[in-house]
């Protein structure tokens, strides 16, 4: 029996446009569980990066309820929410969003000081997980401008990684980047999701959908299927082809 | 050019706030700088204005006498003299007199004139300002009537001499040359019965008029000194008194100086400000926009054109708003200018100037153009495939200030800090803003603790000495006057202090104030370099006229009165407001070297609780018509000084408010052109958990060290340079040295006030973070 981490009943979400109702979301109930590597797939304008905002605290639903363990997030206000993503979330943005006037060690330790105050601990924390993506304390003092494409994205995982998050939120997280730097970067999820780290990830690359082992596919708002992979295992092409046929099942 | 037309509005749509607080800046800027320019190229002219149109005098010379004998020998020695070129003398009664003003008294030498003769004199004509229906009283000069102290219809008791006399009040007239107090004779006009009346009652002497027009109207003090000195000499009984042109011009434009330079100073450091302002907002436009200045220059523009664009966009902006700003002047204008009547006693009409405008147009488009040339110019430098490539590069990456990995601040002063010290164009603005405001501060804080708070300090200055009462008496009862004065348990201190004229010989009449002890003066400030004179060979004269003439202390100079000359030595140098700076100090052994006092005023000095009306009216019974004076001196101040102190109040309120105007105007485009550069910022700082509030705070402390340091360094040089450069608005009036107390507590406060005000106003102007949502980070806006 997996452990529930967060739960919807019937999110949805509108979007006032041009002085009709959009509806991006409809009635998802959906549970995401502790450990999985979660991938939301659909194709361009099926609400993808819209739940995901939502079930991360970065926006509000229109109607229904995300509950994380026992709290009801979708009743908090925007600082509660603010509260909630530095507590239990850890972001991975697809423009990567490091801030530029920090070196790489602040934009890693600003979000960490918000929640552990405890600096020591917390540089020691930093420096495991650098060495688990691979940067070098010399790239460490450097800023954002100075690092390759790659590099920034895994800083950016350090920082989603800080403050050991329940769920790591990643939108699309190799869309920028060339596919050997975006390969080192689905490997270092998922290296983390091995270790036990939850991830939730919006994707519409097959390449980086197959590293999930639960597909969510949705389309017009709503969640249209679901496919169970299993533990991901490299160079499994049974892996491959189920995850091929659930998604021309779903019109791919 | 239509091209540079497409750039600038899409840089006016996307930058409407900027736009709306360079605009209000530029306009209070052109607003100060065409009220400066009108106050100081055109108001004062319009007293020469006055004085050709009713033939005004450049001499008058009152005598206490009526002695047909004396009026020829005065049109004799006028006719003789070359310089002479128009004069009429005409039949006055002059006399010191005294009336309530304003919560006061005006206490000043009376030249009474009957209607008739007043509005028919060929030269030094009077002309009414204001009439009415009533035809049996006095017309006083308008400056009385200035914000309605006294009104038409009103009776008024004015004491000449020592009797007091009540008129109605039936209009009020113009006279260049004795329409105020501060043209050393005031001019009073009487209906004829009126004038019968007083005349018959012999309160004031039959008098004598001499109003004298010369050719060459820079050589007056010296035809005024010569005259009076011919006269005094040939009639040594009679009393003379006299004024010239430039003394008199200069005197009734000592407030409209001092708010010019107020104003100019002002218009100067908005202006200042305004284009430190500019130049950011322009280098911050090529910094945020360095890719869309690529695509601009890869489909084709010029660097030439963008910049023209950049030109135009400003100076559009700075042409309507100059233009919107000096129209807005002339709003103002007629509260300004009720003000100044009412210092000046000129009637100003308000009317289009176009030279000012002009100039108000020319300099701030000129000095926009200059600024934002210089700062565009390095988009000649922008390759468009870099621009494209690279966008913009804003950080130094030389040093990582404030590393969160060694620093022991909190988070969030630590983030601040790094905001701070990525903010240079910022903090220069914000440094360059506080110490414009320190100064004006300072300069409030000194005029609220030196002339609202206690007006003594300011007196002290301006004034000159200041005792409770003043009674001039004859010469030959100033013993008994004395033992009066000694048996008198509510008199603490009596002394000597009596202005006569002396003329340097050489050189222009001087105001000598006479004692026969210095030390016992009330206001020994008044010497600021040497000492006072002890001996009757000493003297110490103002500053202001050593300066003039390269007088030091130690030089010796021939003094002449009374027909009588006598050498002094300098001993010392003061500064004194009330003869602009054309005065003496002089023993009375001294001064008899050259002739004898024929009265003498004495300063009291009384317990406290005094009634020194009553104590005046028992003097005047003991002394009879040998008091010539008795002057009620706190009261005399009180009516003068409210007309200051009302200026200075308005002055102060205007600068502090204009001051946090300006502040608010430059923190709201800091704060906003800091909101939009860091947008992203923000955004990845909320979706990472940082709330609103530590956002706000983390903005309004990351300006805090510049406001701080620049405002205390800011106040600390302002209060040290405050008294000089006070000194430079009054040297036009005498005042070389300023002695105001800086009140340090006050300015203490009024620093934290300034940290407290800018905190505030940054949260509140840093409210525009609660929008940056997270979610448009994902959304790729």
């Amino acid at each position: 029996m997996k452990d529930i981490l967060l739960k919807t009943e019937n999110l949805s979400k509108s979007f006032s446009n041009g002085g009709t109702l959009q509806h991006v979301l409809k009635n998802i109930d959906l549970q995401l569980y502790r450990g999985d590597f979660t991938v939301i797939m659909g194709a361009s304008g099926a609400g993808k990066s819209t739940l995901l905002y939502a079930l991360s605290g970065m926006d509000t639903p229109s109607l229904g309820r995300i509950t994380f363990g026992e709290e009801v997030i979708s009743d908090l206000s925007s600082d509660g929410l603010a509260v909630f993503r530095r507590r239990h979330c850890g972001f991975v943005f697809q423009q990567i969003y490091l801030i530029d006037g920090m070196s790489v060690m602040d934009n890693v330790l600003s979000a960490g000081l918000l929640v552990n105050k405890d600096k020591k601990a917390l540089l020691r924390r930093a420096g495991e997980l650098f060495r688990a993506v691979g940067i070098s304390e010399e790239t460490q003092k450097k800023f954002p401008a100075q690092l390759s494409g790659g590099e920034a994205q895994r800083v950016g995982i350090v920082r989603g990684l800080i403050n050991s998050p329940e769920i790591l939120f990643a939108d699309e997280p190799t869309g920028a980047l060339n596919s050997k730097t975006g390969l080192d970067v689905l490997d270092t999820l998922t290296k983390f999701n091995g270790q036990g780290q939850s991830v939730v990830m919006v994707t519409h690359d097959m390449r980086s959908a197959r590293r999930g082992n639960r597909i969510l596919y949705l389309k017009d708002g709503a969640i249209l299927g679901e496919c169970e992979l299993g533990k991901y295992v490299h160079g499994d092409r049974e892996r491959h082809e189920r995850l091929s046929t659930f998604l021309t099942e779903m019109g791919w | 050019m239509k091209k540079s037309f497409l750039i600038v509005r899409a840089n006016l749509c996307r930058a409407k706030g900027q736009t709306a607080s360079i605009a209000a800046l530029m306009l209070i800027a052109s607003l100060m700088l065409n009220l400066w320019l009108m106050l100081s190229m055109d108001y004062k002219r319009n007293f020469e204005r006055y004085h050709d149109k009713l033939n005004a005098e450049h001499v008058t010379l009152a005598l206490s006498s009526d002695d047909a004998g004396m009026r020829d020998f005065v049109s004799e020695t006028l006719e003789k003299d070359a310089r002479t070129e128009e004069y009429c003398i005409d039949d006055i009664m002059f006399m010191v007199g005294s009336f309530e003003y304003n919560g006061g008294e005006v206490n000043t030498e009376f030249v009474i004139f009957d209607r008739q003769t007043a509005l028919n004199r060929p030269v030094g004509k009077i002309e009414i300002v204001e009439d009415s229906e009533f035809t049996s009283g006095i017309y006083l000069p308008m400056l009385y009537g200035a914000d309605h102290h006294i009104s038409v219809g009103e009776t008024i008791d004015i004491m000449i001499g020592s009797s007091t006399v009540s008129y109605t009040v039936c209009g009020f007239l113009n006279s260049v040359m004795a329409g105020s107090h501060n043209c050393s004779m005031s001019a009073l006009v009487l209906t004829e019965d009126k004038y019968k009346e007083l005349e018959e009652k012999g309160f004031a002497p039959k008098a004598t008029l001499a109003s004298v027009r010369i050719s060459d109207k820079t050589q007056c003090e010296e035809f005024e000194a010569a005259l009076k000195n011919t006269v005094s000499a040939r009639y040594p009984s009679v009393r003379a008194l006299s004024n010239a042109y430039t003394q008199v011009s200069s005197s009734r434009y000592i407030s409209q100086m001092i708010c010019s330079g107020i104003v100019s100073a002002m218009a100067f450091f908005v202006i200042l400000i305004a284009l430190v302002v500019i130049s950011s907002s322009v280098i911050n436009y090529i910094q945020e926009n360095m890719k869309n200045l690529g695509v601009l220059k890869a489909v084709g523009y010029r660097s030439r054109q963008i910049i023209s664009a950049l030109l135009v966009q400003f100076l559009g902006i700075t042409l309507l708003t100059a233009a919107a700003g000096a129209g807005l002047s002339y709003c103002l204008f007629p509260a300004v200018n009720r003000m100044m009547i009412a210092q000046t006693g000129i009637p100003y009409q308000v009317r289009f100037l176009p030279v000012p405008f002009l100039l108000t147009m020319a300099v701030t488009s000129g000095a926009v153009a200059l600024v934002v040339w210089r700062s565009a110019r390095r988009i000649r430098r922008i390759e468009p495939i870099t621009a494209l490539r690279q966008g913009v590069q804003t950080h130094s990456f030389r040093r990582n200030r404030v590393p969160l990995e060694t620093t022991r601040a909190p988070l969030q002063i630590a983030l601040a800090l790094k905001n701070t010290f990525s903010g240079i164009k910022q903090n220069i603005i914000v440094c360059i803003t506080m110490l414009v405001l320190s100064l004006v501060v300072v300069f409030s804080a000194l005029l609220i603790e030196n002339m609202l708070m206690d007006i003594q300090p300011f007196l002290n200055l301006i004034v000159g000495e200041t005792a409770d009462s003043c009674i001039n008496v004859n010469s030959e009862i100033e013993r008994e006057f004395l033992q009066m004065m000694d048996e008198e348990d509510c008199v603490q201190k009596v002394y000597l202090y009596n202005t006569v004229e002396v003329r340097q010989v050489g050189g222009t009449a001087l105001y000598a104030n006479l004692s026969e002890d210095f030390s016992k003066v009330n206001n020994q400030q008044l010497c600021i370099e040497g000492r006072y004179p002890r001996y009757d060979n000493e003297m110490a004269v103002a500053a202001k006229y050593a300066k003039e003439n390269d007088l030091k202390v130690g030089d010796e100079i021939t003094l002449t009165a009374e027909g009588k000359e006598a050498e002094y030595l300098i001993s010392g140098l003061t500064q004194m407001s009330n003869n602009l700076g054309k005065d003496c100090l002089l023993t009375r052994s001294g001064y008899e070297r050259m002739g004898a006092l024929q009265n003498a005023s004495y300063y009291i000095n009384m317990e406290e609780g005094t009634d020194i009306d009553a104590f005046h009216a028992e003097v005047s019974e003991a002394f009879g018509s040998d008091v010539n004076a008795s002057i009620n001196v706190l009261e005399v101040i009180n009516g003068t000084a409210a007309v200051y102190v009302s200026l200075m109040k308005i002055i102060v309120t205007a600068i502090l408010i204009l001051g946090a105007a300006v502040t608010a105007f430059v923190l709201y485009l800091l704060v906003r052109t800091m909101l939009n550069s860091k947008k992203r910022d923000y955004g990845i700082m909320k979706a990472l958990g940082f709330t609103t509030g530590q956002l706000i705070l983390q903005t309004a402390a990351s300006f805090m060290p510049a406001v701080i340091l620049s405002a205390a360094a800011g106040l600390a040089v302002s209060a040290l340079i405050i008294n000089p450069l006070t000194a430079v608005f009054l040297n036009g009036i005498g005042i070389v040295k300023c002695t105001f107390t800086v009140p340090v507590g006050l300015i203490t406060a009024a620093g934290i006030g300034i940290v407290v005000f800018t905190f505030a106003a940054v949260c509140l102007l840093s409210l525009r973070i609660r929008k940056i949502a997270p979610r448009t980070l994902l959304a790729g806006e």
